[in-house]
């Protein structure tokens, strides 16, 4: 096993890349810094279940709502997966923010983590993104509703509003081309934007290094050192 | 390992890592698989007697043709299918009931009159009127229906 190791890193250098990752010096943390790396596991899960789904699921109105029951209902596990999907979608906006609080409230946005937390933000959106049109999916009546009044919302602002409610539709009416471009947004693109934003974000992580706790009484501290 | 018999901490945390990504990587790969392969472990081979047709419309010595509409049921989808299948028989009695479609690869063959053959367009297949091949590809005879009559109906089954 070693040697196999060894014959690789001398042919393309693994060692380096899991040390610099996985070996590399943190201040002392506590569970609050857990919260990233949570959600980064929440958007594998999303990511696995995702693709799965997609080999069952057809995203037009006359087999939407069927093609989730049967996934439900039908499939061995169909269920399961839908329901990590489903119920991880909501894990993953809570820890989202949960992990964003963490930012704010130890300062680690501060330099020279600036872009860290930019791409943060638009980590964020993504996510919500991703909740907004994955709604629409199964089709059902609160999907239709919920995706009624969220695009209406949309359309509010004035001058450009009702031109921007007739492109996120796709039309005046929420309609099969609606479905089909929520389809492809959720699953094209925005994992390829998460995707690539997520690993941005974690090369500055491990570039940068994490900011340690914040202290207090750092005026006592200092007259001590 | 610094000591023989001793296991530091980090060594603990790698194989609990190791252990616990194990446990949760198999969580996702056995449902998985069974989602994947559900759909495919389902044999839908009917046994209910599906009705062709009078046996009065039988030629004697020459397949004849029966069209018959049954439904079926593929994911959440019911859509009616059309089944061929060419009904022989020598004596008024004794029936044969075959399947129209190739037994090379799935193409669907055809009774030509004149040359008192199956043939199949795909590669080339000829079988006899009795299903049995002549020449070509196919490494079996057509397909043969369970057939049974009840008050000059033909009735068929596959298994």
């Amino acid at each position: 096993m070693t040697s196999l190791g060894n014959w690789l890193d001398e042919r393309v250098g693994w060692r380096q890349v899991w040390e610099t990752i996985f070996l590399r010096k943190v201040p002392k943390i506590n569970w609050f810094y857990a919260l990233g790396s949570a959600s980064l596991f929440l958007a594998l899960n999303q990511g696995i279940t995702g693709i799965l789904l997609t080999i069952y699921y057809v995203p037009t109105p006359d087999h939407a709502y069927d093609s989730v029951q049967f996934i439900t209902t039908q499939l061995p596990a169909g269920w399961l997966i839908r329901g990590l999907h489903h119920w991880g979608a909501s894990a993953m906006v809570i820890v989202v923010v949960l992990h964003m609080i963490r930012v704010i409230l130890y300062g680690a946005y501060k330099y020279p983590r600036e872009v860290t937390w930019f791409t943060g933000v638009l980590l964020l959106l993504i996510v919500v993104g991703f909740g907004f049109t994955g709604y629409l999916l199964p089709w059902d009546q609160k999907a239709f509703w919920a995706t009624t009044v969220g695009t209406l919302i949309a359309g509010t602002p004035p001058w450009i509003g009702d031109w921007v409610l007739r492109v996120i539709r796709g039309g005046q009416d929420l309609s099969a081309i609606t479905l089909a471009r929520f389809f492809g947004v959720h699953v094209w693109v925005l994992p390829a934007a998460l995707s690539i934003l997520i690993a941005v974000h974690l090369y500055l992580v491990v570039k940068i290094g994490i900011s340690a706790i914040p202290k207090r009484e750092r005026k006592d501290n200092e007259r001590e050192g | 390992m610094s000591d023989e018999n001793e296991i530091t901490r980090r060594d603990f945390m790698g194989v609990s890592i190791l252990v616990m990504g194990s446990v949760i990587g198999l969580g996702f790969l056995i449902p998985a698989i069974a989602y994947i392969i559900g759909p495919a472990l389902q044999r839908k081979e009917s046994q209910e007697w599906i009705r062709l047709g009078s046996t009065s419309k039988v030629e004697t010595g020459v397949p004849t043709l029966f069209k018959v509409k049954i439904e079926e049921q593929t994911g959440w989808i019911v859509n009616e299918e059309e089944l061929s299948v060419y009904v022989l028989t020598d004596n008024g009695r004794d029936y044969i009931a075959m399947t129209n479609i190739c037994s090379h690869l799935g193409c669907r063959v055809r009774w030509i009159a004149d040359e008192n053959k199956f043939f199949c367009p795909c590669h080339n297949a000829i079988f006899d009127e009795r299903g049995l091949v002549v020449s070509g590809p196919p490494p079996k005879p057509l397909f043969r229906y369970n057939v049974k009559v009840e008050e000059d109906q033909l009735f068929i089954k596959e298994g």
